[in-house]
């Protein structure tokens, strides 16, 4: 209870809500700029709330977050292009639904369904996430092993991308891990004598590169040609949504829950959860003839679904270290840096942290109903902001962000590779967040092996013999082979 | 406070008027500091080395009127910081504070930099390690653990609190061997540093993790960890009822993991000059105490003849033990 | 720009092989046959295998062996796109010598004015950037951003 009320001062203390107020305002604009995306949004605010003490900082990614994932809706609707990814999969549905003249009502869908469905998620996280930790409490290297073995498989049954690239991108990331001091026996690999290269590679560097330059390689060669977009006033976007409330509550529900399901499992997120959840809403529809012609069904699962996977996300993040998506894998770098080591520690060790993240999710999602108002109402002039400097803007601040992270020219180098590795990557169709899950789960997973092994004295079978991590490690063999025997069934087929 | 800052302002606006060409002649001139320097920490914010660096520059920025700037350069077991402040120029802008670390890597074949790479300038704090076990361990004091290790076979104990070849792995290795033992009798478990090692410990993982007793100090409060000794010469007053090896045991054995602020090698006489008793006086003065105190840190205080000759000491009593250990490389 | 997968899978498989030569410089570990080296290797495993499969592929689908799309032709759009890793390039290689300031202005300016910016908005907009990400990141957050040409006026 005291932990409750000291969560409420810290929260509500002025320079936080100032904090909160402005990334609001950031995750926003960021979140309608298409091209820019919501896990960019993190990765350009780390560099900035990394000098903060832990709850704006927090609080500052938390609500940036949401925003964005939200405003990706707002082009969608207005141009057919997703502010984010996560908009992706009902961006046509969307416009189509413009096309017949019902953007207001669109709009008010899309702002309230996602307040909601944030909520959902909130809702979820704060109810399992203290339970978990209880358990995971008790978790020693054999169950993150495990743990961590599960998250990676998930990281490439979930991609849209075919199974070879998923994994080919997952063992690169792995790869990667492996520069610098080795854990077992502090030998430092793969630095080719480099002092810099045995800190290993920079993560939020790495990131910076895969999701903001590669973003940037893109737009650079479209920018000179871009004229400005022209885009309609929206008008009053809560007539009718009582009605669509009333017809559709349960597409809400089931969006949400497969949203938070989905943010809570390793390696997916927003993006997928907005996939998956509109593919059930057409599957289990009484008309599904109408989906992709401007029908709203769809539209309230998926936007419901990818603001409550934010809230889900956080579940493994803070209870195992876990990312639950590559926004949640920044935020465990953050809380790194400040020695906050994610885990079921921080619970009982800082349980007004844990209280002002639920806090400050609560509040995120409140105030995303004002602004979100007031950002479809300015729509018009956010969307005309000429991307012939912001560009250049953003090159600046990841440069300076890349810096920043590692105090040296080396973060600027590795974002710069990055950048390029994975332009190159997405050209082929390889997919990066596998690369970033490898790449953050990669040293728990050596880790945790080798002290496994050494606390075993080398038997694997060890690896059962606590009940729990027999349990996990089980489950983690059978989807392997649930895996492995598709595969061969697939290709015997052929 | 006051005084110091507004005449290093104006010195500055006059650098500025004087132009160019006067700039060099006169930086070389202008008291020691003249615009803000830099302090290489080579561990993570938020961690132990950086709360007592951070506390250092804000008292140092205090005196000398400049800003202190603490820059974390991490990762590499303590490679890549050392070497930052190192290789960086001896102008007196960039110092750092180094650790423990500086006597081990080069036996392990990490780096070439060793104590004598630095200027030293003082040394401001040691901790020594604890012996660390769950709080429902069957050893409730030191002695029945000590026994036991010794009647049961190598390798039946395992411990953690930090990397392979880490200061806590030699303060287990020095332990067993006063105790007349092999170095690797308890098996070492590598982990990332002191806090996964108690979370390992509280889980169950582990049998002993020989951190310093602040680090163990959260697990400790929150009733799932126990400190059975220390190995100092004499007890922490933080922790009081933590005895030392010493009394329980009768062994001599101490070892530290010890933190100091150096610059590269080279620096002016002048500049060294200013930094010394700056710091000479931020290690006396009582804010500084009281920090120290609150956390747990031990305070040793050496000038910089004192922490050279320490570091040299130190040097020669880590490569020994890690030859013993097997540790050494190269 | 996209490679055959053929190719692809063949940088791939050399590669991993690469990754596996740098691994028996590993020193191994007394007493235990799990050292520094296993993971790598497991992973250049893993690499050769997904390498492998896509050369597979790659010859039955009998792509061009480099696919290279329209925009690079147009040399004004190749350069657009050269110019992102080339401001970043200068970046690493003038900013100790030249300072942030001078550095990230020039940067933000030479962009703008290639992405058809007007000069009379670039200009304004690319110095109060570099001034307000200064102010922000070496000021507020004192970050050690290079001083450079800048070093006695600041």
């Amino acid at each position: 209870m005291d932990a409750l009320i000291q969560a409420f001062g810290l929260v509500f203390d002025p320079s936080v809500l100032v904090v909160i107020l402005l990334s609001a305002v950031f995750g926003m604009f960021v979140g309608a700029m298409p091209g820019l995306t919501a896990t960019m949004a993190t990765a350009l605010l780390v560099p900035v709330t990394f000098f903060m003490p832990p709850i704006p900082a927090l609080g500052a990614i938390v609500t940036a977050t949401a925003m964005a994932i939200f405003a990706g809706d707002i082009p969608a609707a207005m141009l057919r292009m997703p502010g984010t990814p996560a908009s992706a999969a009902y961006a046509d549905e969307s416009y189509e639904m413009t096309k017949k003249g019902q953007l207001n009502l669109n709009m008010g869908v899309n702002l309230v369904f996602s307040v909601a469905g944030g909520l959902v998620g909130v809702v979820v996280l704060i109810a399992a996430a203290p339970a978990l930790a209880e358990v995971a409490i008790n978790f020693s290297s054999f169950e993150y092993f495990w743990l961590a073995c599960l998250g990676l498989t998930c990281a490439v049954f979930l991609t849209n991308a075919d199974a070879v690239k998923g994994f080919l991108s997952l063992f690169l990331g792995l790869l990667l891990a492996t520069v610098g001091i080795d854990p077992s026996a502090g030998f430092p690999r793969f630095t080719f004598g480099e002092v810099e290269l045995m800190q290993g590679i920079n993560f939020i560097a790495t990131m910076i590169g895969m999701f903001a330059v590669s973003e940037l390689l893109r737009g650079a060669v479209t920018v000179r040609d871009a004229g400005h977009v022209v885009v309609q006033q929206v008008g009053d976007m809560f007539r009718g949504l009582g009605a669509v409330w009333r017809r559709y509550w349960f597409n809400f529900l089931r969006g949400s829950v497969i949203g938070t399901v989905i943010g809570a499992l390793p390696g997916a997120g927003a993006d997928i959860a907005a996939w998956i959840s509109y593919a059930v809403s057409k599957r289990f529809s009484k008309e599904p003839e109408k989906f992709g012609t401007g029908h709203v069904e769809g539209i309230v699962d998926s936007t419901s679904a990818n603001n409550s996977a934010l809230g889900g996300a956080w579940i493994p993040a803070l209870v195992f270290g876990i990312p639950g998506d590559s926004i949640t894998a920044i935020v465990i770098g953050v809380l790194y840096m400040k020695n906050m080591n994610p885990g079921p520690t921080v619970f009982t060790e800082n349980p007004q942290l844990i209280y002002s993240v639920f806090l400050i999710f609560i509040l995120a999602n409140l105030i995303m109903l004002p602004l979100g108002w007031a950002a479809i109402k300015s729509a018009r002039q956010m969307l005309r902001t000429p991307r012939n400097l912001l560009l250049p803007c953003i090159l600046l601040f990841c440069i300076v962000g890349s810096f920043a992270m590692t105090n040296s020219l080396y973060g600027v180098v590795l974002m710069l590779v990055m950048g390029l590795f994975g332009w190159f990557l997405e050209e082929h169709g390889i997919p990066v967040a596998p690369l970033i899950l490898g790449l953050v789960l990669g040293e728990m997973l050596e880790q945790t092996f080798v002290q496994s092994m050494i606390k075993a004295d080398g038997h694997y079978l060890e690896f059962f013999a606590r009940p729990i991590a027999g349990v996990l490690g089980v489950a983690t063999l059978l989807i392997w082979g649930v895996m492995l025997a598709r595969g061969i069934m697939r290709s015997a087929r052929r | 406070m006051s005084a110091p800052r507004s005449s290093a302002l104006a010195r500055r606006t006059l650098l500025a008027a004087s132009g160019g060409l006067l700039a060099l002649p006169a930086l070389g001139q202008a008291r020691f500091p003249n615009r803000p320097v830099q302090m290489v920490v080579p561990w993570g914010a938020g961690g132990g080395t950086d709360a007592t660096a951070r506390i250092v520059a804000a008292m140092l920025e205090r005196r000398l009127g400049q800003p202190f700037n603490v820059v974390n350069r991490t990762g590499g077991s303590g490679v890549v910081g050392h070497s930052a402040i190192a290789t960086a120029a001896p102008d007196g802008y960039t110092i750092g504070m180094i650790t423990v670390e500086i006597t081990m890597m080069h036996w392990q074949g990490l780096t070439q930099l060793n104590p004598e790479s630095y200027t030293p300038l003082a040394l401001m704090n040691s901790d020594p390690p604890g012996v660390q076990v769950k709080h429902d361990s069957p050893f409730q004091d030191i002695k029945a653990l000590a026994d036991a290790i010794k009647s049961r076979p190598a390798g039946t104990f395992k411990a953690s609190g930090t990397g392979q070849g880490g200061i806590w792995h030699l303060a287990l290795v020095g332990w067993l061997q006063a105790m007349g033992l092999k170095g690797d009798h308890v098996r070492w478990v590598p982990s990332n540093g002191a806090a996964p090692a108690m979370q390992e410990l509280a889980a169950g993982g582990v049998d002993i993790v020989t951190c310093s007793v602040p680090e163990a100090r959260a697990m400790i409060d929150a009733g799932r960890a126990k400190a059975l000794a220390i190995m100092a010469p004499e007890r922490n007053p933080m922790f009081a009822s933590v005895p030392t090896l010493n009394e329980t045991l009768g062994i001599n054995y101490s070892v530290g993991a010890w933190r100091g602020i150096a610059a590269p090698k080279g620096l002016p006489a002048e500049v060294a000059g200013v930094l010394v008793p700056a710091l000479k006086a931020v290690f006396d003065d009582q804010e500084f105490k009281t920090f120290m105190t609150q956390r747990g840190f031990g305070m040793i205080y050496a000038d910089p003849q004192g922490f050279a000759r320490f570091m040299a000491e130190g040097d020669r009593a880590m490569g020994e033990a890690m030859r013993g250990a097997g540790l050494a490389r190269g | 720009m996209r490679l055959n997968d053929a190719l692809l899978g063949a940088i791939l498989l050399g590669f991993a092989g690469w990754v596996w030569w740098m691994t028996t410089f590993f020193p191994a570990f007394p007493g235990q046959d799990y050292g520094p080296n296993l993971f790598p290797r497991i992973l250049a495993c893993g690499i050769a295998l997904c390498g492998a499969m896509l050369v597979l592929r790659g010859l039955r689908q009998r792509a061009p062996l480099v696919a290279v799309d329209g925009w690079m032709r147009d040399p004004a759009k190749l350069v657009s796109f050269l110019l992102i890793p080339g401001a970043t390039l200068f970046y690493v290689l003038a900013s100790d010598r030249l300072g942030f300031i001078p550095t990230a202005f020039a940067i933000l300016l030479a962009l703008a004015l290639w992405f058809r910016a007007r000069p009379l908005v670039a200009l304004p907009v690319a110095a109060g950037v570099t001034l307000a990400v200064h102010w922000f990141f070496s000021g507020l957050m004192r970050v050690p951003l290079p001083r450079g040409l800048m070093d006695p006026l600041l």
